[in-house]
């Protein structure tokens, strides 16, 4: 038994050496894993529930998994599964702001910052996206200079927001998840309090008492690019497009650009950074104000849509979209390629709940309660990563460090309560880092 | 009864694509000190992985007093009462000493930790074996000897009989060094057995008992210290014999490269207490300069100062008639420095990156790797391949190897060609040697002496004696942030040296 373990191990090591494959393999099993765990508890719900019979338990199930699919009912009650081109394409709309927090996310943590203030970023890019579209007349400008100078504009006003944190962290050392998060409410009370005076509230159709006018009020729409016509029905329109040109530009950014380089070489060792005369503070301003934009860009790529609207008033809760960027992130290893394909994974569950709101008996809480539970163990992929390469790495470490000479460096542990110290050390040195440590440079 | 407390017998351990270890055969006297000698990557770690069920070997058995026993993980290991001190400590720094020794075994009544009575047991065992530590103070705050005596204490609370050291001296001073042997020959008295991995043959000479000498991954022998020498050590270790001096021609002093005048640098770590105070040297070209004194009496600060890493509070550094005192690290990058710094771990690289990337550190946005914003590849490629060919630059998958993976000393010679290609007029190595085995040892010497020989001027900071005497055209030895004197290497002793070290005697100053 044991033979054949170390022997399955062995054929699986060339394969779980290339870090692309771990990424891919790890994001994959953490989706897997989300989804089944999403299903046990669809199950366990029918079961408990007097108002879900296990027959609808199964729909559920089947919703979860295949809820893109779903084209409603027949006329004996049984789900039907299809082509849904309204699905579809509302899911490549939902996609879009999310992949650009994704990446907001991701382009932070490349420079070893988490960048949990995307809401906040989100927010300011709706109000000045919002802001643009609607004030500056169409009569005048075409509203294709609108559209695009709203898109800058909410950039810039996410960027500055970003940029808020990434330069009380480079300058102060104020740790930047406290100083996003605080960002984070200065922006959701900033906004409503700047659209509650505003003139652009929708005082022209009832029940739309605390919304802002869509977009499409002054003419400025996303270009639908043909793709209305390939998912008629949908939300659907151009921003993806745009998004999918972020995510590759990002990419180009982070790997084969010297500005990636030197934010890298920031994020992973900020002493060797400097060292090479890598200016590291201003690396984290410019890294969080890139991330800031890319958030600001995706609100306004939502916003600009022509048929979305922005509840401003009471502002009580930050926008979804900007928190869902880190499991985006995370569950593609912070890679900008792989966060098109987890923001539209995460988009699909957001479809696939919808689904399961409409045609089962599931209501909007347990759909959610599902959601989450899939997001929660999806953004475990890092934690599968590790564990895939902790099986390579107790055969390879040595080897690699054998071959190259013995090391001090290939971590190999000797004992079980070592691993405990790294662990603690860790801890403690990454509380270290953002509270004693750094105010020492913070004071130079 | 054996005659040996641990035998690990015909040891084959494979790795996809190398045998780390190839029939090895270890065996551990009771009550000895015996070496595990061998280079970088001639199996030490597997071997010793090995013994602590990290790995399960291929083939070969492993015996304690004389009976066959498995080790299929760490715990079991330590229930046999084999303990060990690793190079790189793993201790918690911000626990007290005393939760460090007793982390993983306390003592317990009803749950709760019986601090007493562990206090009373590590005080009885420090007072014992002349292991001088304060149990109160965190382990941030002590220094690395100290460090070392909490991880011995750790295996004593644990009474381990079987002593692993692992690189035990790269970290010590001299006097540390020495104190450390005594502690080590009075384990062996208490019957102790101990294995001792290092690759400094004075070391082994000095203290040990029997060797076994490790060669890529092939078992070489075993012999008793009292019938080898040195050199014959070094040849079994290396397989060809091996330079233990270094050789120069004399040194030709050119004109001056740097010269530092009155610089003073604040101390991180105290207030009031300048690290480096009003400092004044030149360094020439054509020589090599060596800064010596014990770890810690400014000369990290010092050569962090020229680099433009740390501030100076005052005075004036001049590099090649250029002004520098307040230029940026890359400004001073360009117009002259190489560095190969001190922690190559914390400044030299940066570890998750490939080693192509970390060859270009410096150099990634000159004209030569960039285009346009871009990095160019292939350019980057191709220079890192001549890198790693003509420094000798081992790993698994050249230049897209994660340096990480890469062995301690493959990863200096990586820093050591990027610094030395890079050709400047300067060129400061801190303790370039630390932590290598003696053939990079000759190696990293030998192309120091090169440079030099081209008309550079090599500043050197090491803490080690033997390479400050071989290498060194000059010395300057630093205490406590002050040069206390000039020396010849020709004309001075260690001993001498180490007064000065020490801070017993001064040069132009009345002695202490």
């Amino acid at each position: 038994m044991r033979n054949l373990n170390s022997k399955a191990k062995e054929s699986a090591s060339p394969l779980l050496k290339n870090e692309g494959i771990k990424s891919v393999s790890a994001s994959l099993l953490s989706i897997m894993a989300g989804l089944l765990v999403g299903g046990a508890i669809t199950v366990i719900v029918a079961l408990i529930n007097d108002e879900i019979s296990f027959k609808a338990g199964l729909e559920g199930l089947k919703l979860i998994f295949f809820g893109l699919f779903s084209t409603g009912r027949d006329i004996s009650g049984n789900l039907t599964f299809g082509f849904n081109p309204v699905n579809i394409g509302n899911l490549l709309f939902r996609a879009t702001p999310v992949i650009m927090t994704g990446l907001s996310v991701a382009v932070a943590f490349k420079t070893g910052l988490f960048n949990i203030g995307a809401p906040g970023q989100y927010l300011m890019g709706t109000a000045a996206s919002l802001f643009i579209a609607l004030t500056i007349p169409s009569s005048s400008v075409p509203t294709w200079i609108i559209w695009l100078l709203a898109l800058i504009g909410g950039m810039a006003a996410g960027a500055l927001w970003g940029a808020i944190p990434g330069a009380l962290k480079a300058y102060l050392n104020i740790n930047e998840v406290l100083a996003c998060i605080m960002t984070n409410w200065i922006a959701a009370n900033l906004v409503t309090w700047f659209f509650e005076s505003s003139n652009l509230r929708n005082g022209n159709e009832s029940g739309k008492i605390g919304y802002i006018m869509p977009t499409s009020a002054n003419g400025v729409v996303t270009a639908k690019l043909g793709l209305d016509r390939i998912f008629p029905g949908s939300q659907v329109n151009g921003g993806i497009l745009v998004a999918i040109i972020f995510a590759i530009l990002v990419y180009v950014m982070i790997y084969k650009t010297t500005l990636g380089y030197s934010m890298k070489a920031c994020g992973s060792n900020k002493h060797a950074a400097e060292y090479a005369g890598i200016k590291s503070k201003r690396m984290l301003v410019l890294s969080m104000a890139i991330a800031g934009a890319l958030s600001g860009g995706g609100a306004s790529l939502y916003y600009l849509s022509g048929n979305t609207e922005f509840f401003h008033a009471t502002y009580q809760s930050l926008p979804a979209e900007g928190f869902n960027g880190i499991p985006i992130a995370l569950l593609a290893a912070n890679n900008p390629i792989g966060v098109i394909f987890s923001g539209l994974f995460m988009s699909m569950l957001n479809i696939a709940g919808q689904q399961l709101k409409n045609l089962t008996a599931y209501n909007e809480y347990i759909t959610d309660i599902i959601i989450a539970a899939i997001v929660y163990l999806s953004a475990f992929s890092l934690v599968i990563k590790a564990l895939l390469s902790g099986l390579h790495k107790r055969k390879s470490a040595v080897a690699v460090a054998t071959r190259k000479g013995n090391s001090t460096t290939a971590g190999v542990q000797t004992h079980a309560d070592e691993e405990i110290i790294e662990e603690i050390n860790n801890g403690v040195k990454n509380a270290e880092i953002d509270f004693s440590e750094d105010k020492r440079e913070g004071e130079e | 009864m054996s005659e040996y407390i641990i035998e690990m017998l015909g040891i084959t351990k494979e790795f996809p694509g190398i045998i780390a270890n190839d029939n090895i055969t270890l065996r551990l006297k009771k009550g000895e000190i015996h070496a595990l000698l061998g280079e970088n990557g001639a199996g030490k770690s597997t071997l010793m992985s090995v013994l602590f069920g990290l790995y399960e070997p291929e083939k070969g058995e492993i015996r304690k007093n004389g009976k066959v026993v498995k080790i299929k993980n760490p715990n079991d290991a330590t229930a046999l009462n084999i303990g060990m001190v690793h190079q790189h400590f793993k201790l918690v720094d911000v626990f007290s000493v005393l939760d460090n020794i007793i982390l993983g075994s306390e003592t317990t009544k009803f749950g709760f930790l019986q601090k007493k009575r562990a206090k009373e047991k590590v005080q009885a065992l420090s007072e014992k074996y002349g292991l001088k530590v304060d149990l109160d103070l965190k382990v941030e705050n002590i220094t690395v000897g100290m460090q070392q005596r909490v991880e011995i204490l750790k295996m004593l609370y644990r009474e381990n009989e079987i002593l692993i050291f692992d690189e035990p001296t790269a970290v010590l001073t001299p006097g540390e060094i020495d104190e450390l042997m005594e502690i080590m020959r009075s384990f062996r008295n208490e019957g102790k057995s101990i294995l001792f991995i290092t690759h400094k043959l004075s070391e082994i000479m000095a203290v040990c008992d029997r060797v076994t000498v490790l060669r890529k991954g092939k078992y070489i022998g075993t012999v008793n210290t009292s019938d080898v020498t040195k050199q014959e050590l070094s040849q079994m270790m290396v397989g060809r014999p091996v330079e233990l001096t270094v050789q120069k021609k004399q040194a030709m002093p050119g004109e001056v490269i740097l010269k530092a005048e009155n610089i003073t640098v604040p101390s991180k770590r105290q207030r009031n207490k300048p690290a480096v105070k009003n400092v004044s040297f030149e360094a020439r070209s054509g020589e090599i300069l060596c800064i010596a004194g014990i770890d810690g009496n400014g000369q990290t600060e010092l050569v962090n100062a020229i680099a433009g890493i740390d501030k100076t509070t005052k005075g004036k550094i001049t590099l090649c008639g250029h002004d520098i005192t307040s230029a940026s690290i890359r400004q001073r990058n360009k117009l002259g420095i190489s560095h190969i710094p001190e922690d190559r771990h914390k400044h030299g690289l940066v570890l998750d990156f490939p080693l192509k990337d970390n060859l270009v550190l410096q150099r990634y946005f000159e004209p030569e790797f960039r285009n346009m914003g871009f990095i160019r590849q292939n350019a980057v490629k191709q220079y890192a391949d001549r890198l790693i060919l003509q420094y000798d630059v081992r790993s698994g998958q050249g230049g897209e190897t994660i340096t990480r993976a890469m062995s301690g000393g493959n990863q200096q010679k990586a820093i050591i060609g990027r610094e030395l290609d890079r050709n400047m007029p300067l060129i400061i190595a801190v303790q370039p040697t630390r932590g290598l085995d003696v053939g990079a040892i000759e190696y990293i010497h030998s192309q120091l002496v090169k440079k030099r020989d081209e008309g550079k001027a090599v500043l050197l900071v090491s803490l080690e004696l033997d390479e400050v005497m071989s290498v060194s055209d000059r010395i300057l030895v630093m205490h406590e942030g002050e040069i206390v004197g000039e020396f010849d290497p020709k004309t001075t002793t260690v001993s001498e040296l180490g007064l000065y070290m020490a801070g017993t005697k001064k040069q132009g100053g009345t002695d202490q």
